[in-house]
């Protein structure tokens, strides 16, 4: 019974980092219809930052989280004039083309700037403590308040301000909201900031969960990412939170009763489950409409 | 002999481009999977004629079949994966949707492949297959390279002609219009689902063929080779070239492997960052992918749907003496009509260069 | 008196809380056009999608040449004999107009991707003479100086015709029409008119959805009204103008579409 209830500790913060990677990603889709394969390299983009930033700011990891979320934000709204505004009008599955290309770029650049092998933070994981039946090190707590504090900042955002009923109009439907005066193309560029910045936090808390990551690191985490935001329903971020944690909690179990290489096979086995059954998300009923995207 | 290699392995990526467009361009399905049944074939062509392992490399089968056989039979189980897959992602996803799919898809396997060491040694990945039949065709080294080059590109050529007429066919016409409009398409009966099936299968096929080709080529193959990255090159290759088109297809494959990555080979790689070559390369595929679906998405080469040119030879209509008897429901008056229609037609460039080569109108 | 080819009873759908369709009735009788009017909103494109495969009732029963087709897929339904069009003309768009019309001579077995490889010969020899019989059909529609244009390229008229066109070629038991006449000129609706009447004298069925009712009165033998998913009405068309509850339908619109 403990090592089930040790593995939903690992997993709920797992599962903390997912669902902020998946609410960020769940947000471009909402405002721009874009399934952004480049969203991993907001993550790898927070995580290296974060490392140059260790230069500066040692073993200060509150800094380094900021420096890590601002170049999230700087990436987003990069990403969101530099291509997004480009392919406007264009079919989903040419932008969804074009990120990939972007996020082969961003890769490489990084291979460039930093080298393709592996780099190392030097920030500590603290303490093990004893959570009632869990298990966490102060690192896990950490990360799983601030994923905490970061969802409600979201949902504050999005239900008690007028940015956060803009953003909902737009994912609602683009053009009506511009005929109502909403400032269609602002919004979108705030929301994609605001989503690369939360991206760019959790590719960094991610990084320093694993201690040493590469440039592949947003991108491995993609597949993941898009799993939860699947079982969620694209395009909703509170549902989108639900199926983080349903997918960290099953990865995790999967994980303890097999070897744990085999953890990514399963979550990517169950992306294929939930693409067939429900690709609208867990939380609704089967559509009978074929999915077109 | 670099040269040699440089055209071997472009020719190979040709066929496999030629397959993908079938999937990517008639039909409209954007697969990540498909580099995966290049790997898979590869892998079994290995273990089917390299014989039994020694330890500690362990993998399945390992008989040593001729490698022609063995490249027959990994076809088929490769297209029976894809039959798996296909059947999975094809019936009600389409576009974001199946692309992800088919990409949780192949990478579960590569994860199963890289880390179950019985199938396929792991992360080593399986080697040893060396010039297959060069001392029982009496050929030096160089030789057979070069006369593996003369056999990928008959291949390559074969491929070609059996896609070229596939594309003009009513099956080609067919997907495409399936491709063009589902609902459309269903409304005139056709069945949706089997007609991608079928592509993809085929797709698949040529995928098998060249993993097969690309093992007597490279002789080793491992687990890094599944990754969507190298998939996105071909993609690259044929935006460039053409989608939809066979001819813009091949060229595309040409330009970008032997015109583009071969002379960025030549990019000076600092000392201290061994990366860099690969990765500007890389960087170069990703940018030439969004600027060509950004301004010129059909490619260099347009898909060139079968021109009706009846009663045409030689770019010029035929004098009504010399033309053959009209077939029976075509009244004089209404002859004259579309011969004024395709005489416009037919002096359009495209037509006056095709005229008289492949295909001819009328019995 | 013709026998009826497709019989639509009790057929029922409702989207949400919403009945579009709510317990139809009526028979298409054989070779003869039929009519299917009624205000916006009364369920009659609800019922073609219903009809052809597009969507699944709630209950009902739909029989096609006597065998029943609820439930049956789009494709299975079009292979009996039944062609439907769309309220916006769906052409294959980066076809040729002579490929669209070729496609809907539905020479299905010829598309097989096998044959295509072991029958290319007997295949191509076969598309010469559908060819021939293809750019008859152009002529009769006048767009055969099109025929090797994109499909995306003709104007709205042309594809209007592109689409009577691929009727034509279809050679379909039972024509559905949604709504052939929308934002069509008088020119082009004589044509339409025209392929209509054509269509019955080759003992085609006709099923024209349509709100202008001039047209409906021109081509129809029979008109079937519906009103907030029910039908309200069936008969020649010149008893509909003294039937109270056909007139309270369309209250307040004018009867004159042009």
């Amino acid at each position: 019974m403990t090592t089930f209830l040790v593995t939903i500790g690992i997993g709920l913060s797992t599962a903390a980092i997912l669902s902020l990677s998946a609410v960020a990603f769940t947000l471009e889709y909402a405002v721009s219809r874009v399934a952004n394969f480049a969203h991993g390299e907001f993550l790898t983009i927070g995580a290296y930052v974060a490392y140059s930033g260790q230069a500066i700011f040692h073993q200060n990891v509150a800094a380094a989280a900021v420096i890590a979320a601002a170049a999230g934000a700087a990436a987003g709204m990069a990403l969101n004039f530099g291509l997004i505004e480009q392919f406007r009008g264009r079919s989903a599955i040419t932008v969804f083309i074009a990120t990939l290309g972007v996020a082969l770029i961003v890769e490489n650049v990084l291979v460039i700037i930093y080298g393709a092998a592996n780099v190392t933070y030097s920030f500590g994981q603290g303490k093990l403590h004893h959570i009632g039946p869990f298990l966490w090190t102060t690192s896990d707590i950490e990360v799983i308040i601030s994923a905490l504090a970061v969802a409600g900042l979201i949902y504050l955002l999005l239900q008690r301000t007028r940015f956060g009923k803009a953003v909902r109009a737009i994912s609602q439907d683009r053009a009506l909201a511009q005929v109502s005066g909403i400032p269609a193309r602002r919004i979108i560029m705030q929301t994609w900031a605001l989503a690369g910045a939360v991206a760019g936090f959790a590719g960094f808390v991610l990084a320093d969960t694993f201690g040493t990551f590469g440039p592949t690191l947003g991108f491995s985490f993609l597949l993941l990412t898009i799993t939860a935001t699947v079982a969620g329903g694209l395009g909703r971020p509170y549902a989108t939170l639900g199926g983080a944690l349903i997918v960290g909690l099953a990865i995790q179990i999967a994980g303890t009763y097999t070897s744990s290489a085999y953890q990514l096979v399963f979550a990517f086995l169950l992306l294929v489950l939930l693409m067939l059954f429900r690709p609208n998300g867990v939380f609704v009923r089967r559509s009978t409409v074929a999915v077109r995207a | 002999m670099y040269w040699v290699s440089v055209v071997t392995e472009a020719g190979i990526f040709a066929i496999l481009a030629l397959g993908l467009d079938v999937i990517w361009g008639w039909s409209g399905d954007f697969d990540l999977a498909f580099y995966g049944y290049l790997a898979l074939g590869s892998y079994l062509t290995f273990v089917l004629t390299i014989g039994k392992p020694k330890p500690p490399v362990e993998y399945i089968l390992g008989y040593h079949l001729p490698v022609v056989l063995a490249i027959v039979l990994a076809m088929v189980v490769v297209v029976g994966l894809a039959a798996i897959i296909g059947a999975i992602a094809l019936r009600n996803l389409r576009d974001i949707y199946f692309a992800v799919t088919t990409l949780g898809a192949v990478s579960a396997l590569y994860l199963l492949v890289e880390n179950y060491t019985p199938l396929f040694d792991g992360y080593n990945g399986v080697y040893g297959l060396i010039n297959p039949g060069q001392t029982a065709l009496n050929l030096t080294y160089n030789g057979y390279r070069i006369a593996f080059l003369v056999v990928v590109l008959v291949l390559l050529f074969l491929a070609y002609l059996l896609v070229q007429r596939l594309s003009r066919s009513p099956f080609g016409r067919m997907l495409r219009s399936v491709r063009e409009d589902e609902r459309a398409s269903a409304a005139y009966g056709r069945r949706v689902f089997g007609a991608k099936y079928r592509a993809y299968l085929f797709g698949a096929a040529l995928a098998g063929l060249t993993g097969g080709l690309f093992a007597i080529f490279i002789s080793a193959f491992n687990p890094s080779a599944w990754t969507p990255q190298e998939l996105l090159v071909i993609y690259a290759a044929i935006l460039v070239g053409g989608r939809g088109n066979p001819r813009g297809v091949i060229l595309g494959v040409f330009v970008v492997y032997i015109g583009f990555i071969e002379l960025t080979r030549y990019l000076p790689s600092p000392a201290s960052r061994p990366d860099f070559g690969p990765a500007m390369r890389q960087i170069l595929i990703g940018l030439m992918i969004i600027l060509m679906l950004r301004f010129r998405p059909e490619g260099l080469f347009r898909e060139r749907p079968g021109l009706d040119r009846y009663p045409i030879e030689n770019g010029a209509p035929i004098p009504a003496s010399q033309r053959p008897a009209a077939p029976p429901g075509l009244r004089s008056e209404e002859r004259g009509t579309s011969e004024r229609a395709t005489r416009e037609g037919g002096a359009s460039k495209a037509g006056r260069r095709r005229a008289g080569k492949t295909e001819r109108a009328g019995g | 008196m013709s026998t009826a080819l497709l019989e639509i009873e009790d057929l029922t759908k409702s989207f949400g809380g919403v009945h579009a369709v709510r317990n139809c009735t009526f028979s298409v009788p054989e070779g003869q056009v039929t009519g299917l009017i009624g205000p916006n909103g009364a369920g009659k494109s609800t019922v073609v999608d219903l009809v052809s495969g597009f969507g699944r009732p709630d209950s009902g029963r739909v029989t096609f040449a006597g065998e029943p087709i609820i439930g049956k897929r789009p494709d299975v339904i079009s292979r009996l004999g039944l062609i439907r069009t769309f309220q916006t003309p769906r052409e294959w768009r980066h076809l040729t107009v002579m490929d669209n019309v070729l496609l809907a001579r539905r020479r299905f077995a010829d598309e097989s991707l096998w044959r295509s490889i072991t029958r290319a010969r007997r295949i191509r020899r076969a598309e010469e003479a559908e060819r021939a019989a293809v750019r008859d059909i152009l002529d009769r529609f006048q767009l055969a100086g099109l025929k090797n244009e994109l499909a995306v390229r003709l104007s709205g008229g042309q594809k209007r015709l592109l689409e009577f066109a691929r009727m034509a070629a279809a050679e379909a038991r039972l024509i559905i029409l949604d709504e052939p006449m929308g934002g069509v000129n008088p020119v082009l609706g004589a044509r339409i008119g025209e392929a209509v009447r054509q269509f019955a004298a080759e003992g085609r069925t006709v099923v024209v959805v349509e709100h202008n009712l001039p047209f409906i009165e021109k081509t129809c033998h029979q008109v079937v009204v519906m009103d907030l998913g029910e039908v309200i009405a069936q008969g020649p068309f010149s008893g509909l103008r003294d039937t109270p509850r056909v007139v309270d339908a369309y209250l307040g619109m004018d009867q004159s579409h042009e």
